[in-house]
């Protein structure tokens, strides 16, 4: 079965063929059948490209690639390396709980074009700072790390929800489920990307 | 070839042009994995496709009936 950008390739190559027929011989579209073929070649074609395209470019930019490509990134992607398992992404990443190509993705799900419009803007401004802004050093979220995020994977895990610190009160598991105690920042796992102090840490070599 | 036919087939000539470039933008953008290729893809592709689209349509729309 060929990949969906193969066959998006052949669409748009069948697609150019089409409308190149078209192109050179217009007075085709006089009869019913050209009219048809016009519809198909200039309408309907185009719309599925493009919304087969969208679909493509939406799985792609969940990539960690994707996310890494802007050099300001760089430092994160390297803190997804850190030897240290107390480093809540680098273990994640290094013992495969998240897929590492889309080790940015799953836990930010709603960041950017994955958000709101407000956040979609907020991916077009990333790349204006890119490319002709500054950025803010050191780079924040815009809000702060929703326990959400972590849920969706721990939620319902034995290891989270039997875990002696989560139960040592009635309080706080109700608590960090309704993202009032957060996982990240109240104290528990607050070893996150540290890109500051990379430079202080050791790293791990993922095998080729 | 009267005046309306050669109106029309001019027309369809530019939204198939627009339609073709539209396309290979569409093509390059899937050659990488970066932001500026979805950019690309969402903002240049597609305004080529939907201004050919919108020729093609405005085509259909002012050919006039015979009399």
């Amino acid at each position: 079965m060929p990949s969906p950008t193969t066959l998006l390739y052949l669409l748009i190559g069948a697609s150019i063929l089409l409308i190149a027929f078209l192109i050179a011989r217009p007075s085709l579209t006089a009869s019913r059948g050209g009219k048809q073929l016009a519809f198909v070649v200039l309408f309907l074609l185009p719309v599925v490209v493009a919304s087969m395209g969208a679909a493509e470019h939406m799985r792609r930019s969940e990539q960690t690639e994707f996310c890494l490509s802007c050099h300001i990134m760089a430092s994160y992607g390297q803190s997804l390396h850190i030897d240290d398992a107390t480093y809540i992404p680098a273990a994640h990443f290094q013992n495969a709980r998240i897929p590492r190509d889309q080790a940015c993705y799953t836990c930010h799900t709603d960041y950017v074009m994955y958000g709101t419009i407000g956040d979609k803007m907020r991916g077009l401004h990333h790349v204006y700072v890119q490319y002709l802004g500054k950025a803010a050093v050191p780079i924040r979220l815009y809000t702060p790390f929703n326990n959400r995020e972590c849920l969706h994977c721990h939620a319902g895990a034995r290891s989270f929800e039997e875990g002696a610190v989560h139960n040592a009160d009635p309080s706080i598991m109700a608590a960090i489920k309704a993202n009032q105690l957060s996982c990240m920042s109240s104290g528990c796992h607050e070893n996150i990307h540290d890109v500051a102090h990379l430079s202080q840490l050791k790293f791990w070599q993922e095998p080729k | 070839m009267n005046a309306p036919e050669q109106s029309m087939a001019r027309r369809l000539r530019i939204s198939g042009v627009l339609i073709i470039l539209g396309l290979l933008v569409e093509a390059l953008s899937l050659v990488r994995i970066h932001p500026l290729a979805f950019l690309g893809f969402m903002f240049i592709g597609g305004g080529l496709l939907a201004a050919g689209m919108i020729v093609y349509l405005f085509a259909l729309v002012s050919v006039v009936p015979p009399s």
